[in-house]
């Protein structure tokens, strides 16, 4: 195996992959997902987190990061356009959780479809009129839509505001399965369920019509067009399978943290979910799952450095940046995007 | 497998060591020590806040220890940078971590709504020095902390009224303008303030405004309270953003008393507002050096900074738990039971004594006048 | 719920220039640096809260005003007032070549993607924001007031106050150099040269890493400029101002068209008007929402904003 100036995890672990066959394939996979189920078991490992506690950071933030960095992966990564107003889906989820929750009686599951309708119908809403904008017109429409959604909850009486909704109800237990405040193994098996089943419904598509789409307009937006891509219609459809996932994460969110409030959702979760998606290796599924669980998992674990914790997680982003570029596990060679220079926009 | 990658392999791994012994510190339980915690915002934007109260806490447990021989007492830094979500994530550990037998804190109520599910799961007593909102102890509402929320000061219902009354005294027929700065904290306590102006004989309500609190261009709100024809204008939210505001107030030529709550109690307020603040009416609580000089003297040469606000509440919250472990209230229930039935005496003199539902039966807010660049005790508002 | 409006219109409108002046040096960090790297410079914002640390620790430290203290008259004032603002360019100008360094410049030269740099801009920013949360202990920091605040005139029951005036045609002034510098001097033809076309300025002999080290030198120092404007119209400063101001900035750009310098004028004049009509109007807390919708339409129906982002004659 050629490596070139630097390791690279990703093809190597992609090589490994490749040469297996299928019995082969199925056991790694079974064996990578039970080692990731015992996770909340090493609680008393190197792993333990000095003040928050082990298996909730496991689901927040370390679960629900990688969830919604999947999630945003499909927009950024799979089809280039830059997303900076991701929270709002996951804000819609939320407050679509804890509002039919605390009102209707309905439980987590049962809520589960309309938070993901919500966040999709929000999703086709401001993709149509917003989606024919590139680059980084469309990256501030996004903040924008962020912001909004975020001011319109604190300013509306519905949503009690900025005293946030209390009480929100747990998920009902599955089977022997129950959930609990100070043993939150169940939501961490939840979590890594959505997430795999997230990463399913990613590598479906991927190889499909809309993956091999999303990647036309990633590449050349116009070629793609040009050779009767409808592009619109896919980069609506990326849009809207991002906010489908923002919105699930939201629902989990709400119900695992039983109390929402709007200052919950800012600007800053957007940016550290893009974060996530970067650092990791962005359009590669593994790499944003490992950026997101360093991104998520890194400020609880370094709270014995209380102070200067966010002075070293800036530093590492900037660091990791400038010495992979690509981000910890890059995607493979052939589906970077051809680094075309626009001379005049 | 490939050399690169193995050297690779074994940093990661020499890292994560690093890591792990970073932190090796926890539980020597030692017949003699006991754990208290403080949660507030220790880092982030309200820090200051947070390490105020935590100053005071140390204080108390440094008296103690040096009061009674044999005690060592740890007090546990929970940092929830006063944010609910952070909040959410520090409290498990805190509410399973069996060592640690109360909590002062947590500062905010925001912060308190979202860590009270743990607690009340690990039946851990809370004694807040500063969230002030008033469902926290209503039992008829979601965020109800009862039974192991308790706070030693006064909540919002009470401040309003006299924050409303204080504003107001002196003004004949009051035209009061009242505004926020759109946070969980101020919004409720503007409600307050305006339900407390209705019993003001004379007051009227002319207007309001919500001010996000990241702004710092208020010159629509001075354009609305000038057209509004105000006389006297309350402000419930921090007193950062109170100094940027009441300067523009005066520099556009307008004279209409000025008064905040306890958010902007703080003698960083006229030091900010320089010329400005002059004659502003603050309500709030008094700090150790309300008490006596040589208390907050005594601070000073211990803590090596001054005592800031809410000290008072702080220390007294403290007191209340460290009580408890000198008459022998190591477990958690019997804490929590401890703490139900207190009854003792607040360094400022008054009874401290929890209803059931965790609210102390005092709670007077004191009105403070800005002179000389310095937010002077007035009294309580009666 | 137009009373207001009505009433205090004049007042309104100046505070809104004032104010719009302010985003204006701002926009420009971000327009110039869009129109030479074709990225957003994430961490102006920061570069901007250094800026206004600048002014306040020459009035405080160099000069040792006070909160207490008288403010200064004639050629004092000046010399204070120039004073920092040299000191609040400078560190803002420096911060901005700081940032070109640690945060673009290897990621630059590697020609990766777009996406790294920007993650790298949010990650500089933050340390950048850290850093100044920890040497102020997180705590507001006001500035003592240097110049007087003298209601100079009435118009149209509106007070015309110094500094506002001073604001508004120093801002002016400030503005009007940097598109000079950038029209007509030689750097400045090659900073539009790399804006127009990269490749065929590198073969006309332009030294890239020089005039890109030089695009965020001069947006810094306008970054900086408004600083200091900030502080003389605020007297206030902390460790997270940066954000909601580089935001508005930011916005302001766009709605002039990005990497468009005279855009970013007409952009943040607009965006400081817009904010204090529509608060008047609809209660400061719809001020944000307001100002992105009104983006949002300006975009759908001008996608390259009010200004266009081709103009090639005035492009940074």
């Amino acid at each position: 195996m050629k490596i070139r100036n630097y390791w690279n995890l990703r093809d190597w672990g992609a090589g490994i992959w490749e040469r297996a066959n299928r019995p082969k394939r199925i056991a790694i996979a079974l064996t990578s997902i039970f080692l990731v189920g015992l996770l909340p078991f090493a609680g008393a490992s190197f792993l333990a987190t000095p003040i928050a506690a082990y298996d909730a950071v496991l689901v927040y933030p370390v679960g629900i990061f990688v969830l919604m960095a999947l999630g945003l992966n499909i927009v950024v990564g799979k089809s280039g356009m830059l997303d900076l107003g991701y929270v709002a889906f996951f804000a819609i989820g939320a407050y679509t959780m804890a509002l039919m929750g605390t009102h209707t009686g309905l439980n987590t599951w049962e809520i589960m479809p309309f938070g993901i309708g919500f966040a999709m119908l929000a999703g086709v809403l401001l993709g149509l009129p917003t989606l024919r904008l590139r680059g980084d017109y469309l990256a501030i429409v996004t903040l924008g839509f962020g912001e909004i959604v975020r001011l319109v909850v604190l300013n509306s009486s519905w949503s009690k505001g900025p005293n946030g909704i209390a009480n929100v109800p747990m998920p009902p237990d599955i089977g022997p399965l129950k959930f609990k405040l100070d043993d939150q193994k169940v939501f961490f098996w939840v979590v890594v369920t959505m997430i795999l089943l997230t990463i399913w419904m990613i590598r479906r598509l991927s190889v499909r019509r809309p993956g091999r789409a999303w990647e036309a307009i990633r590449q050349d937006e116009d070629a793609a067009e040009l050779m009767g891509v409808p592009t619109l219609k896919y980069k609506i459809w990326s849009f809207t399978l991002g906010a489908a996932v923002g919105g699930a994460a939201g629902v989990l969110y709400a119900s695992k943290n039983l109390f929402i409030a709007p200052e919950m959702f800012t600007l800053n979760v957007s940016i550290l979910i893009l974060s996530c998606v970067v650092f990791g290796g962005i359009g590669n599924i593994w790499g944003v799952v490992v950026g997101a669980t360093i991104l998520g998992y890194l400020p609880d674990r370094i709270r014995f450095i209380s102070d200067a914790r966010l002075l070293v997680f800036g530093t590492v982003l900037v660091v990791v940046m400038n010495f992979r570029p690509d981000g910890l596990l890059p995607r493979k060679k052939r589906e970077k995007a051809i680094v075309k220079k626009e001379v005049n926009a | 497998m490939n050399k690169k990658i193995k050297q690779s392999l074994a940093i990661v791994t020499a890292a994560a060591l690093a890591f792990g012994l970073g932190s090796v510190s926890t539980a020597s339980a030692a017949t003699k020590t006991f754990s208290i915690a403080y949660q507030g915002p220790l880092s982030g934007g309200e820090a200051s806040t947070g390490i105020d109260e935590q100053n005071a806490v140390k204080y108390a447990a440094k008296l103690f220890m040096a009061a009674n021989k044999g005690y060592t007492i740890k007090v546990v830094s929970v940092d929830d940078q006063g944010d609910p979500a952070v909040a959410s994530t520090v409290a498990p550990g805190i509410g399973a971590n069996k060592n640690i037998l109360g909590v002062v804190g947590p500062a905010y109520s925001g912060a308190t709504i979202a860590s009270l599910p743990y607690y009340k799961a690990g039946g851990l007593a809370l004694i807040s020095p500063s969230a002030t909102r008033v469902s926290l102890t209503d039992p008829t509402s979601p965020d109800f902390g009862g039974p192991v929320f308790h706070r030693v000061v006064g909540k919002d219902d009470l401040q309003g009224p006299a924050l409303a009354k204080y504003a107001t005294a002196g003004v004949s027929n009051a035209k009061v303008f009242v505004f926020d700065d759109q946070s969980a904290y101020a919004v409720p306590l503007r409600g307050f303030v305006e339900a407390g102006l209705k019993k003001v004989a004379g007051a009227t309500l002319v207007g309001g405004d919500s001010v996000p609190n990241t702004t710092t261009d208020f010159s629509p709100t001075v354009a609305k309270i000038k057209t509004s024809g105000a006389t006297v204008v309350i402000y419930t939210g921090y007193y950062s953003q109170a100094a940027v505001f009441i300067k523009q107030l005066r520099d556009s030529g307008s004279t209409a008393v000025f008064a905040g709550g306890d958010g902007v109690f703080n003698q960083e307020f006229p030091k900010l507002a320089g010329a400005a603040a002059e004659g502003s009416k603050v309500t709030g609580v008094g700090g150790l050096a309300g008490i006596s000089a040589k208390l907050e003297a005594d601070f000073k040469k211990k803590m090596g900074v001054s005592s800031g606000v809410y000290s008072v509440e702080a220390f007294d919250a403290a007191n209340i738990f460290l009580s408890g472990i000198k008459a022998g209230k190591t477990t958690r229930a019997a804490m929590l039971k401890y703490v139900n039935a207190y009854s003792g005496k607040s360094i400022s003199g008054n009874t401290i004594k929890f209803n059931k539902n965790g609210d102390i039966s005092y709670g007077l807010f004191a009105g403070f006048t800005s002179k000389n660049g310095v937010l002077v005790n007035t009294g309580i508002v009666k | 719920m137009f009373s207001v409006l009505i009433d205090q219109f004049w007042s309104l409108t100046i505070a809104g220039i004032a104010l719009g002046f302010i985003y204006v040096l701002i926009s420009l960090g971000y327009t110039m640096v869009y129109g030479v790297l074709r990225m957003i410079n994430f961490a102006n914002s920061e570069i901007f809260m250094w800026g206004t640390f600048g002014t306040v620790v020459t009035n405080r430290d160099i000069f040792h005003y006070t909160q207490t203290s008288e403010p200064a008259h004639g050629f004092k004032l000046a010399l204070v007032l120039i004073t920092s603002l040299l000191m609040s360019m400078l560190v803002a100008g420096l911060t901005a070549v700081f940032v070109e360094f640690v945060a673009y410049r290897r990621l630059r030269m590697k020609g990766t993607n777009r996406l790294a740099t920007l993650i790298s801009a949010i990650g500089i920013s933050i340390a950048l924001q850290e850093v100044m949360r920890l040497l102020t202990s997180s705590r507001p920091v006001g500035s003592p007031r240097v110049l007087e605040k003298i209601i100079l005139t009435e118009v149209w029951g509106a007070n015309i106050r110094l500094d506002t005036v001073i604001t508004i045609i120093a801002a002016a002034i400030i503005f009007f150099i940097l598109e000079r510098f950038i029209k007509l001097s030689r750097m400045g033809k090659a900073i539009r040269a790399v804006s127009q076309n990269e490749d065929a300025a590198k073969l006309m002999g332009v030294n890239l890493n020089r005039v890109i080290t030089t695009t965020f030198l001069v947006g810094g120092l306008a970054t900086g400029a408004a600083g200091f404007f900030y502080i003389t119209v605020f007297e206030y400063t902390k460790f997270n101002i940066g954000f909601t101001m580089g935001m508005a900035a930011f916005t302001a750009a766009v709605l002039g068209g990005i990497g468009n310098i005279r855009g970013a004028f007409f952009g943040g004049l607009t965006l400081g008007l817009l904010e204090v009509y529509a608060s008047a109007i609809l209660g400061t807390q719809w001020k944000a929402v307001t100002v992105f919708i009104v983006l949002v339409l300006v975009l759908l129906f001008k996608p390259n904003g009010l200004f266009g982002e081709a103009v090639q004659t005035t492009r940074a």
